[in-house]
């Protein structure tokens, strides 16, 4: 068997002087080679933070982090070899002043890459980013979305074995987003680089991800197949809809046909009490279920699993939670808007 | 008057104060590059004690490398005083506070993620601290100028640690001071007008080179 590109045990990390007293932990993640990992969760959940300790800019401050069969931390060597193989890409990226060229030779340059060899990385990377002959042009003056592309052109000339993502097409259109997602996809499948990506969208994370870490207060949040359903779509030319269970509609808008994934982001459902049924109305997308699980996070975040018709996972503010009086194994109704549903996914 | 003599203070002038800046770069950009890159405790002393020195009179730091250069001093046996040696010497201890905080405080203006995006692309740290200097080469390049005019124009160190020798330590700032005691206004200000000159040819030459060369 070979190496796991990562393996995270028992992983944590605090900020020394940070203002917050926030900080990460992690029992055990495990990556392989070609692995599409993506963080998700609230922002000031750990993802960006997570990000740094997988990219060896910070030092986790327990536990163990082993990466590519070897401790990245035992030595400044190991550690700089690490980074060399483990590139990030942020979400606000920074460019060097000077041209769009040489912000790409700079990694190729610290690596000693032959010089003649380097021209044809920086087209093929740029080629990649839909920036073709971009090589001679200035940085200043570059769009947000241009400028997170000539990073991300920046990282992929360098071939790493991890490619790490801040929210990747936050700055990019959806379009050009989801373009850029093909792209990594296949850069993955055909060189077996393994991506970590963050983000906030789920349908994103779905479509892209072979698995998704959901972040809360620095902590895992165990979440399966919660919010996620498949089925078969009908639809009345306005709107559509799946069975996940005979005579249990999740509806969504538009003309969708096929086989379809759909995702239900947890802050995205309200949850009330089953007294206040007329609150609800007759809508699309209303379950009926019990309160099987309630957490609260530093955060001021209650996340409640509900058990019924389908199985949710809902997150809202601590007050609103009591507010509405809810409780542990309370009847409750869930509801949802057709908008709120992200379509992960279709097949014929 | 003669040119010769014009001619050899202004060399004696650029050679000094040219070399001190030289020096005193290479050691106040890379204090200031660890000054703005970490924190430490006792940090913010350092810095006012570097504020502090910044405004020190040039005839105290003449004083003082006097007592220390001096024949009774403990570096007496050296044997530099009044020599253009001495006049770099403590040209280099005027102006290295001055080009520390010019340069801290270009270094702390180019963006933190400037460092760590050379990092994360597989650089080394020394090689991600040479990317900061890099990104700050212009206001650097002000710092290293301002040092080397304030040296060119001080004339406190070069009397005290020159002494004033005709055709040996005497520069420009020191022929101007000893002008002016004759009566010779005008030529004072001829060569207070060749000195301006020469700082702005060299400002000029430096930053149009620094340009092109970019």
């Amino acid at each position: 068997m070979t190496d796991a590109v990562y393996s995270l045990q028992d992983v944590r990390f605090a900020y020394p002087r940070g203002p917050s007293p926030f900080s990460l932990e992690l029992d055990a993640l495990r990556l392989d080679h070609g692995e599409i990992l993506a963080l998700v969760g609230p922002n000031g959940a750990g993802k960006t933070t997570l990000l740094t300790l997988l990219a060896f800019l910070n030092r986790p401050s327990g536990g163990r982090l082993i990466f590519l069969g070897r401790d990245p931390w035992q030595d400044e060597t190991r550690a700089l070899q690490a980074r060399r193989q483990a590139v990030l890409v942020t979400h606000h990226p920074y460019l060097f002043k000077g041209t769009i060229s040489d912000n790409l030779a700079f990694g190729l340059e610290v690596r000693d890459i032959p010089e003649d060899e380097r021209p044809a990385r920086i087209g093929e990377a740029l080629d990649l980013v839909e920036l073709p002959g971009w090589e001679k042009r200035s940085v200043s003056g570059l769009s947000a979305g241009q400028a997170q592309r000539v990073a991300l052109a920046r990282a992929l000339a360098l071939r790493p074995a991890v490619l790490l993502l801040d929210e990747p097409t936050a700055n990019i259109d959806a379009g050009l987003g989801l373009r850029m997602e093909a792209v990594l996809r296949e850069v993955s499948r055909n060189t077996g680089m393994t991506v970590v990506f963050s983000t906030h969208n789920f349908s994103q994370a779905s479509r892209l991800a072979d698995d998704i870490l959901y972040l809360s207060d620095g902590r895992r949040v165990e979440f399966g197949h919660e919010n996620c359903f498949s089925g078969r779509a009908e639809t009345d030319g306005r709107q559509s809809w799946i069975e996940p269970r005979p005579g249990l509609r999740v509806v969504f808008p538009g003309e969708v046909r096929g086989r379809v994934t759909c995702v239900i982001n947890p802050a995205d459902i309200r949850v009330l009490p089953a007294g206040r049924a007329a609150e609800a109305g007759n809508g699309p997308n209303v379950f009926a279920g019990r309160v099987t699980r309630m957490e609260t996070t530093e955060a001021g975040l209650a996340l409640v699993r509900v058990s019924g018709d389908l199985t949710f996972r809902v997150t809202l503010p601590v007050g609103e939670l009591d507010a509405s009086g809810i409780s542990l194994s309370r009847p409750v109704l869930l509801k949802f808007e057709p908008g709120s549903v992200d379509i992960a996914g279709t097949r014929p | 008057m003669i040119a010769q003599e014009v001619f050899y203070a202004i060399w004696v002038s650029l050679k000094t104060s040219g070399l001190a800046a030289l020096v005193a770069s290479f050691l106040a950009v890379p204090a200031a590059l660890f000054l703005a890159s970490r924190d430490f405790r006792g940090k913010r002393l350092v810095l006012l004690v570097n504020q502090t020195w910044m405004a020190a009179p040039t005839v105290v730091i003449g004083l003082l490398f006097y007592a220390l250069l001096s024949r009774t001093g403990p570096f007496g046996g050296l044997g530099i005083l009044y020599t253009q040696t001495a006049m770099t010497v403590g040209q280099i201890f005027l102006i290295l506070p001055l080009i520390v905080g010019f340069s801290y405080t270009a270094l702390r203006q180019v963006d933190r993620r400037a460092r760590t995006t050379a990092l994360t692309l597989g650089a080394s740290r020394r090689q991600a601290g040479l990317v900061v200097l890099r990104e700050a080469k212009f206001p650097l390049l002000v710092a290293v100028l301002a040092g080397f005019a304030r040296a060119v124009s001080e004339v406190g160190i070069a009397m005290m640690l020159g002494g004033n020798i005709r055709g040996e330590t005497r520069n420009i700032t020191t022929t101007i001071a000893l002008e002016t005691a004759k009566g010779e206004f005008t030529t004072g200000v001829v060569l207070g007008a060749i000195l301006l000159a020469l700082t702005l040819g060299i400002n000029f030459a430096v930053i149009v080179g620094f340009r092109s060369g970019d």
